[in-house]
């Protein structure tokens, strides 16, 4: 009875074709269930669900509360926070997103607060690859979590109803996640089926009914007590024993679902193996292109079948016995390796569930295939197949594991050659001189004119993939310009990250290191130390005072997000390095979400722009401001726009980090993409963003604020619509029916700038 | 590794590969022909995309898989033996891998200015049919963009797709845009029906276009372990001039002044100065002129120039070459192309 594949039958329910891919699947089902709270973060490939959504709840769609996360992390204490109020919650992530979230992941599931997660499976860094393998979800076996595989886009909008049914019943009481794979299902449109009845819907799925919430004042419980032995072993027994009634629960709902809809799914897919001899293994996608090849070799005489289970976790140890029990040979084919395990987790568990069957004589192989989104054809299906029909015919397997459609190289091919490394002393040619002054106990700059600054050796190579018109390359450019000596960078994750380090090529021509960015300002902070111990310790040469190597932590805003704890931790510690932010106001690099540090009213891919909603629908986090309570050196503001004045601040800077301690500094930085302007329209856009005092230019040195640029001293200042009207993504804001959003705007801004002005008018502020 | 025709993918499926350069809309292009095909014209159908690391100017494939109402699409897979390739941009016939693995009773479109016939085009097969539309002329023309002409162009050379139901998808995607936009659309499309334009006797391949299997540059015995790239600044070999959409800027050297402002704004890092020392002995410099291979044509220096020293201009075959300043003279520009 296993041995059907999913059927289109007669609908029992009114359904209507669309062209959906499989984040755009899973949105929509997330729009049919009518999910209470969405805590999400952006990770590609996982975010266009909550884009999706975005669009939807513009048009007056669903009413799901959306709420844009500072990092996986806290997505995941917001959904479980939610989740605790007894509503129905949603969110999808991917990859790293999935990590970060980990730690969350346990706590969910222990105390047994259901939910549904979304994966669009991504590999896991480093080095980072966006695309799809099964890394992900692996870290996740372990989790507590009930795991759906979803094969296609169909499979992503169906599962999600399922995930709903099976968390939810009284005997399960666990979260549940819904794994479809990166881009290829997520990204891929296919034709899917989606339901048009609302009430069958609604029946199906009931009512959430929590035995406990955190909102019921009149049953108070206690969540999450401190619990040490003896109890602790007692509450996972209970948890175990919830996953075993999964393994009844799933199948129950499935057939509940197959009625609604006429797709029959069961826990494991199975397909041509009533007398296969040989089998292959796999997941998702993968197992659909592998039967259209069991397909022809079925034509050619070889009795072939596919195995894939719809279920991961429980793991249906019972039916892979059973299907595979008269299988001869089998290749499982894992999208991850389990490193030093001789495979991975898939093949495991099924040599474990084999290995139970005391009659089993299956040989098992085991290969790594399809990592990073190296694509699975039929050829490679068909090499499994014919491995493993050797396997049978001989009786033995040769090689037990192997990584396939891996290249060893050639000796004489390589990527070219990188350009001479830059001198210290080619680079450092005193364009910018900083003195103290010891009536001010502050630092002035002497700039030499631009035109000398044009044959500085360039740290950063041209070729690099940026955008026509980006922003940030002017704003390095200007650093470089005026920094001296040995210099370090360190890039978070973000456009910069991406465009310049496509491997096997490099734009960087100083040493460049990338972390994710939750945690680049620690990971230099880590480094700055090494640097002066092992000065200490005479491993390396030490510098005359102001000549150490200068360290840098560039990010985007959206870094300044996710990486603020990390960011702030270091500012605390004060260690003598540079953080430098190129706000383009948006995760730019993911296709334009919103951050924390787009303005209000703007739009974005996650703040879109409709009758129900007017994009983002709070204020641009004061960044700088949260650095000068850190009470560091140095803070400062800068634009792309104002070179003289970036220059001067970046020179200061380099002084400050090399003797005092940390200095962060916030540059405003084009984004003609995102923005919606022309390539050209940098230097007037970002005019405008100061002279209506959104970007008050001005610094923050050694406690007391000046502003260096005042649009009101020299008759500049500028309505602030008049920035607006410069924009694609803020013109809306302008229309008569959002006037109210308008002065919001200009009032936040007003009250701003006034504060500044006061702290830059007084010594001690 | 020889494909072995037994395993082709469903023997029902007609399979589509747009070959094209990021901004001139190929995905957009192949979301409404698949759509087209299974809300409009009840076939089954998938679409996806895959691109390259840079945001702009990399090769873009887009693929389209039909099939018959009640006919599973399975597999995922890039198409690897397409029934028809579209070419986007002639220059992109010049690879070999653009056309590989195109049938030998397939279809071949692409976009070329009238009479062109670009080299690469004799990968075809002899017995292939091959089409050219002057895409970028109708889009410039009509005040619409490539992508709806070469889908007008598909819609007619093919006869599995029907070209009313492609029109209509097209215009459903502007939606809520002003009459204008939508009949400059449909104006477009329609050219590129009715100007498509057979190009017999080209092709000199004998049977399918062999599909092209490509190896990177490093693999697990030659690459540095970790990932790690000890060749500082070797993106200097990539050649991004595909990323400019007809405009460049050129410097009018006798109207500089090297005050160096423009420098300061070049996203591109691609202008090029000299040092010298006056006749009073004083230090300059001169901006020599702009290295085309990284120009992307933001025309931010255009923009920021007093002087007017600075000019878009329309970018002409050749002009490139012909103007360009070399940054890094001495570099081998042919290893490691964006397209190697």
């Amino acid at each position: 009875m296993l041995d059907q594949a999913r059927a289109i039958s007669p609908q029992p329910v009114r359904q209507v074709h669309d062209f959906k891919s499989g984040n755009e699947a899973a949105a929509l089902a997330a729009r049919d269930i009518g999910f209470h709270v969405m805590g999400y973060f952006p990770i590609t490939p996982s975010t266009e669900v909550a884009e999706t959504l975005s669009k939807m709840q513009a048009d007056g769609e669903h009413d799901i509360v959306m709420i844009p996360a500072d990092g996986e992390h806290g997505a995941a204490g917001i959904c479980y926070g939610a989740a605790l109020g007894g509503g129905r919650v949603l969110n999808a992530t991917s990859s790293q997103g999935l990590l970060y979230a980990l730690e969350q992941l346990p706590v969910q599931s222990g105390t047994r607060v259901p939910m549904v997660l979304n994966i669009s499976t991504r590999t896991v860094s480093g080095p980072l690859d966006i695309r799809c393998d099964h890394s992900d979800i692996y870290f996740v076996l372990n989790a507590g979590w009930v795991i759906l595989m979803a094969r296609d886009p169909q499979a992503a909008y169906d599962l999600n109803f399922c995930a709903v049914r099976i968390g939810e019943h009284a005997d399960v009481r666990l979260p549940v996640i819904v794994a479809y794979d990166g881009f290829l299902t997520s990204h891929q449109k296919r034709r899917i089926d989606r339901f048009d009845d609302p009430d069958a819907v609604k029946a199906f799925l009931g009512e959430r009914e929590d035995p406990y919430t955190a909102l019921d004042p009149e049953h108070p419980v206690t969540f999450g007590p401190y619990m040490n032995d003896p109890d602790l072993i007692n509450n996972k027994v209970q948890q175990h024993e919830a996953m075993e009634a999964a393994r009844r629960v799933i199948p129950e709902v499935f057939a509940e679902f197959a009625a609604l809809s006429g797709r029959d799914y069961r826990t494991v897919d199975a397909y041509r193996m009533d007398d296969a001899e040989v089998a292959l293994v796999l997941l998702n996608s993968a197992a659909e292109n592998a039967k259209e090849v069991a397909d022809s070799l079925r034509e050619q005489g070889h009795k072939v079948g596919v195995v894939s289970p719809n279920v991961l976790r429980p793991f249906p140890t019972d039916e892979i016995r059973r299907l595979l029990r008269n299988v001869r040979a089998v290749v499982v084919g894992d999208r991850g390796d389990s490193y030093g395990a001789e495979g991975g987790n898939l093949s495991l568990e099924v040599r474990a569930a084999l290995q139970q069957d005391p009659d089993n004589k299956t040989l098992v192989m085991s290969r790594i295939y399809g990592l990073g989104g190296k694509d699975f054809y039929a050829t490679d299906a068909e090499e499994f197949f014919n491995e493993a029909l050797a396997a049978a015919a001989t009786g033995k397997v040769d090689v037990p594991f192997e990584y396939h459609g891996a290249y060893a190289g050639d000796d004489a091919a390589g990527p070219p050659p990188g350009l001479p490394p830059i001198q210290s002393e080619a680079v450092s040619r005193g364009m910018a001189k900083v003195t103290p002054n010891p009536d001010t106990n502050k630092l002035e700059v002497e700039l030499k004119p631009l035109w000398e600054m044009t044959t500085t050796p360039s740290r950063i190579a041209p070729g690099h993939g940026a955008c026509p018109g980006c922003g940030f390359f002017p704003m390095l450019r200007q650093a470089y310009n005026v920094l001296e000596g040995n210099v370090v960078v360190l890039f978070q994750t973000g456009c910069a990250m991406v465009t310049t380090t496509g491997y096997p090529k490099t734009a960087h021509r100083i040493t460049y290191i990338h972390n994710l960015f939750q945690n680049g300002a620690a990971t230099l902070s880590g480094l700055v130390e090494m640097y002066h111990e092992r000065v200490r310790r005479g491993e390396l040469p030490a510098a005359p005072e102001g000549e150490d190597t200068t360290f840098i932590m560039v990010t985007g805003d959206g870094g300044m997000d996710i990486g603020m704890g990390a960011a702030l931790g270091t500012a605390h510690r004060n260690h003598k390095m540079i953080i430098l932010e190129y706000d383009n106001q948006g995760y730019m690099n993911t296709g334009s979400q919103l951050s924390y540090a787009t303005p209000f009213g703007h739009r974005t891919s996650t703040s879109e722009v409709g009758d129900a909603m007017s994009g983002k629908r709070f204020h641009h986090k004061d960044t700088p401001q949260i650095f000068a309570a850190c009470n560091l050196p140095y803070v400062f503001t800068a634009s792309e726009g104002y070179p003289e004045d970036f220059m001067r601040k970046m020179s200061k800077a380099q002084w400050y980090a090399q003797r005092q301690g940390l200095v962060y500094g916030k540059v405003l930085s084009f984004c003609p993409l995102n923005w919606r302007t022309a390539d050209d329209a940098a230097q007037e856009v970002l005019q405008a963003a100061i002279d209506c005092c959104f970007f008050p230019l001005y610094e923050v040195e050694k406690g007391a604020t000046h502003v260096t640029y005042d649009p009101d001293a020299i008759g500049r200042r500028r309505p602030v619509g008049e920035w607006l009207g410069m924009m694609g993504k803020t013109k809306h804001i302008l229309a008569p029916e959002h006037a109210d959003q308008l002065e919001m705007t200009e009032q936040e801004i007003g009250r701003r700038w006034r504060r500044l002005k006061i702290k830059s008018e007084h010594p001690e502020l | 590794m020889a494909r072995d025709p037994s395993v082709r993918s469903g023997a029902d499926l007609f399979e589509v590969r747009f070959e094209s350069i990021g901004g001139l809309g190929a995905h957009v292009a192949g979301k409404i022909v698949a759509g087209a095909a299974v809300l409009r014209m009840n076939m089954n159908g998938s679409h996806f995309s895959s691109y390259g690391s840079e945001k702009k100017g990399s090769v873009v494939r887009s693929f389209i898989r039909l099939a018959p109402a009640d006919s599973a699409i399975r597999t995922s897979a890039p198409i690897e033996e397409p029934d028809v390739v579209v070419v986007f941009h002639a220059g992109l016939l010049a690879h070999p891998a653009t056309l590989s693995g195109l049938r030998a009773g397939g279809t071949l479109i692409f976009a070329g200015n009238e009479g062109d016939l670009p080299e690469g085009l004799e990968r075809a097969p002899g017995t292939a049919k091959v089409f050219r539309v002057d895409a970028q002329k109708i889009a410039f023309e009509e005040k619409s963009r490539e992508n709806a002409v070469l889908i007008g162009a598909l819609a007619e050379a093919v006869p599995e797709l029907d070209r009313q139901s492609v029109l209509d998808a097209l215009t459903a995607t502007f939606a809520g845009k002003s009459d204008a936009v939508v009949d400059s659309n449909t104006r477009a499309f329609n050219r590129g029906a009715d100007e498509l334009e057979a190009v017999a006797g080209i092709g000199r391949q004998d049977g399918d276009v062999p599909t092209m299997q490509s190896h990177p540059a490093w693999g697990y015995r030659s690459a540095p372990i970790g990932g790690v790239l000890p060749t500082p600044g070797n993106t200097a070999h990539n050649d991004l001039h595909t990323s400019r959409t007809g405009w460049m800027p050129i410097l009018e050297r006798d109207k500089c002044i090297d005050c160096g402002m423009c420098d300061m704004v070049c996203p591109d890092l691609c202008l090029v100065w000299s040092t010298h020392v006056d006749a009073d002995g004083n230090p300059g410099v001169k901006l020599d002129g702009i290295d085309y291979q990284y120009c992307k044509g933001c025309m931010r220096c255009v923009e920021t120039c007093s002087t007017g020293a600075m000019i878009r201009e329309a970018e002409e075959p050749g002009k490139a070459d012909e103007l360009r300043v070399p940054l890094f003279p001495g570099l081998a520009t042919a290893a490691g192309g964006k397209h190697a």
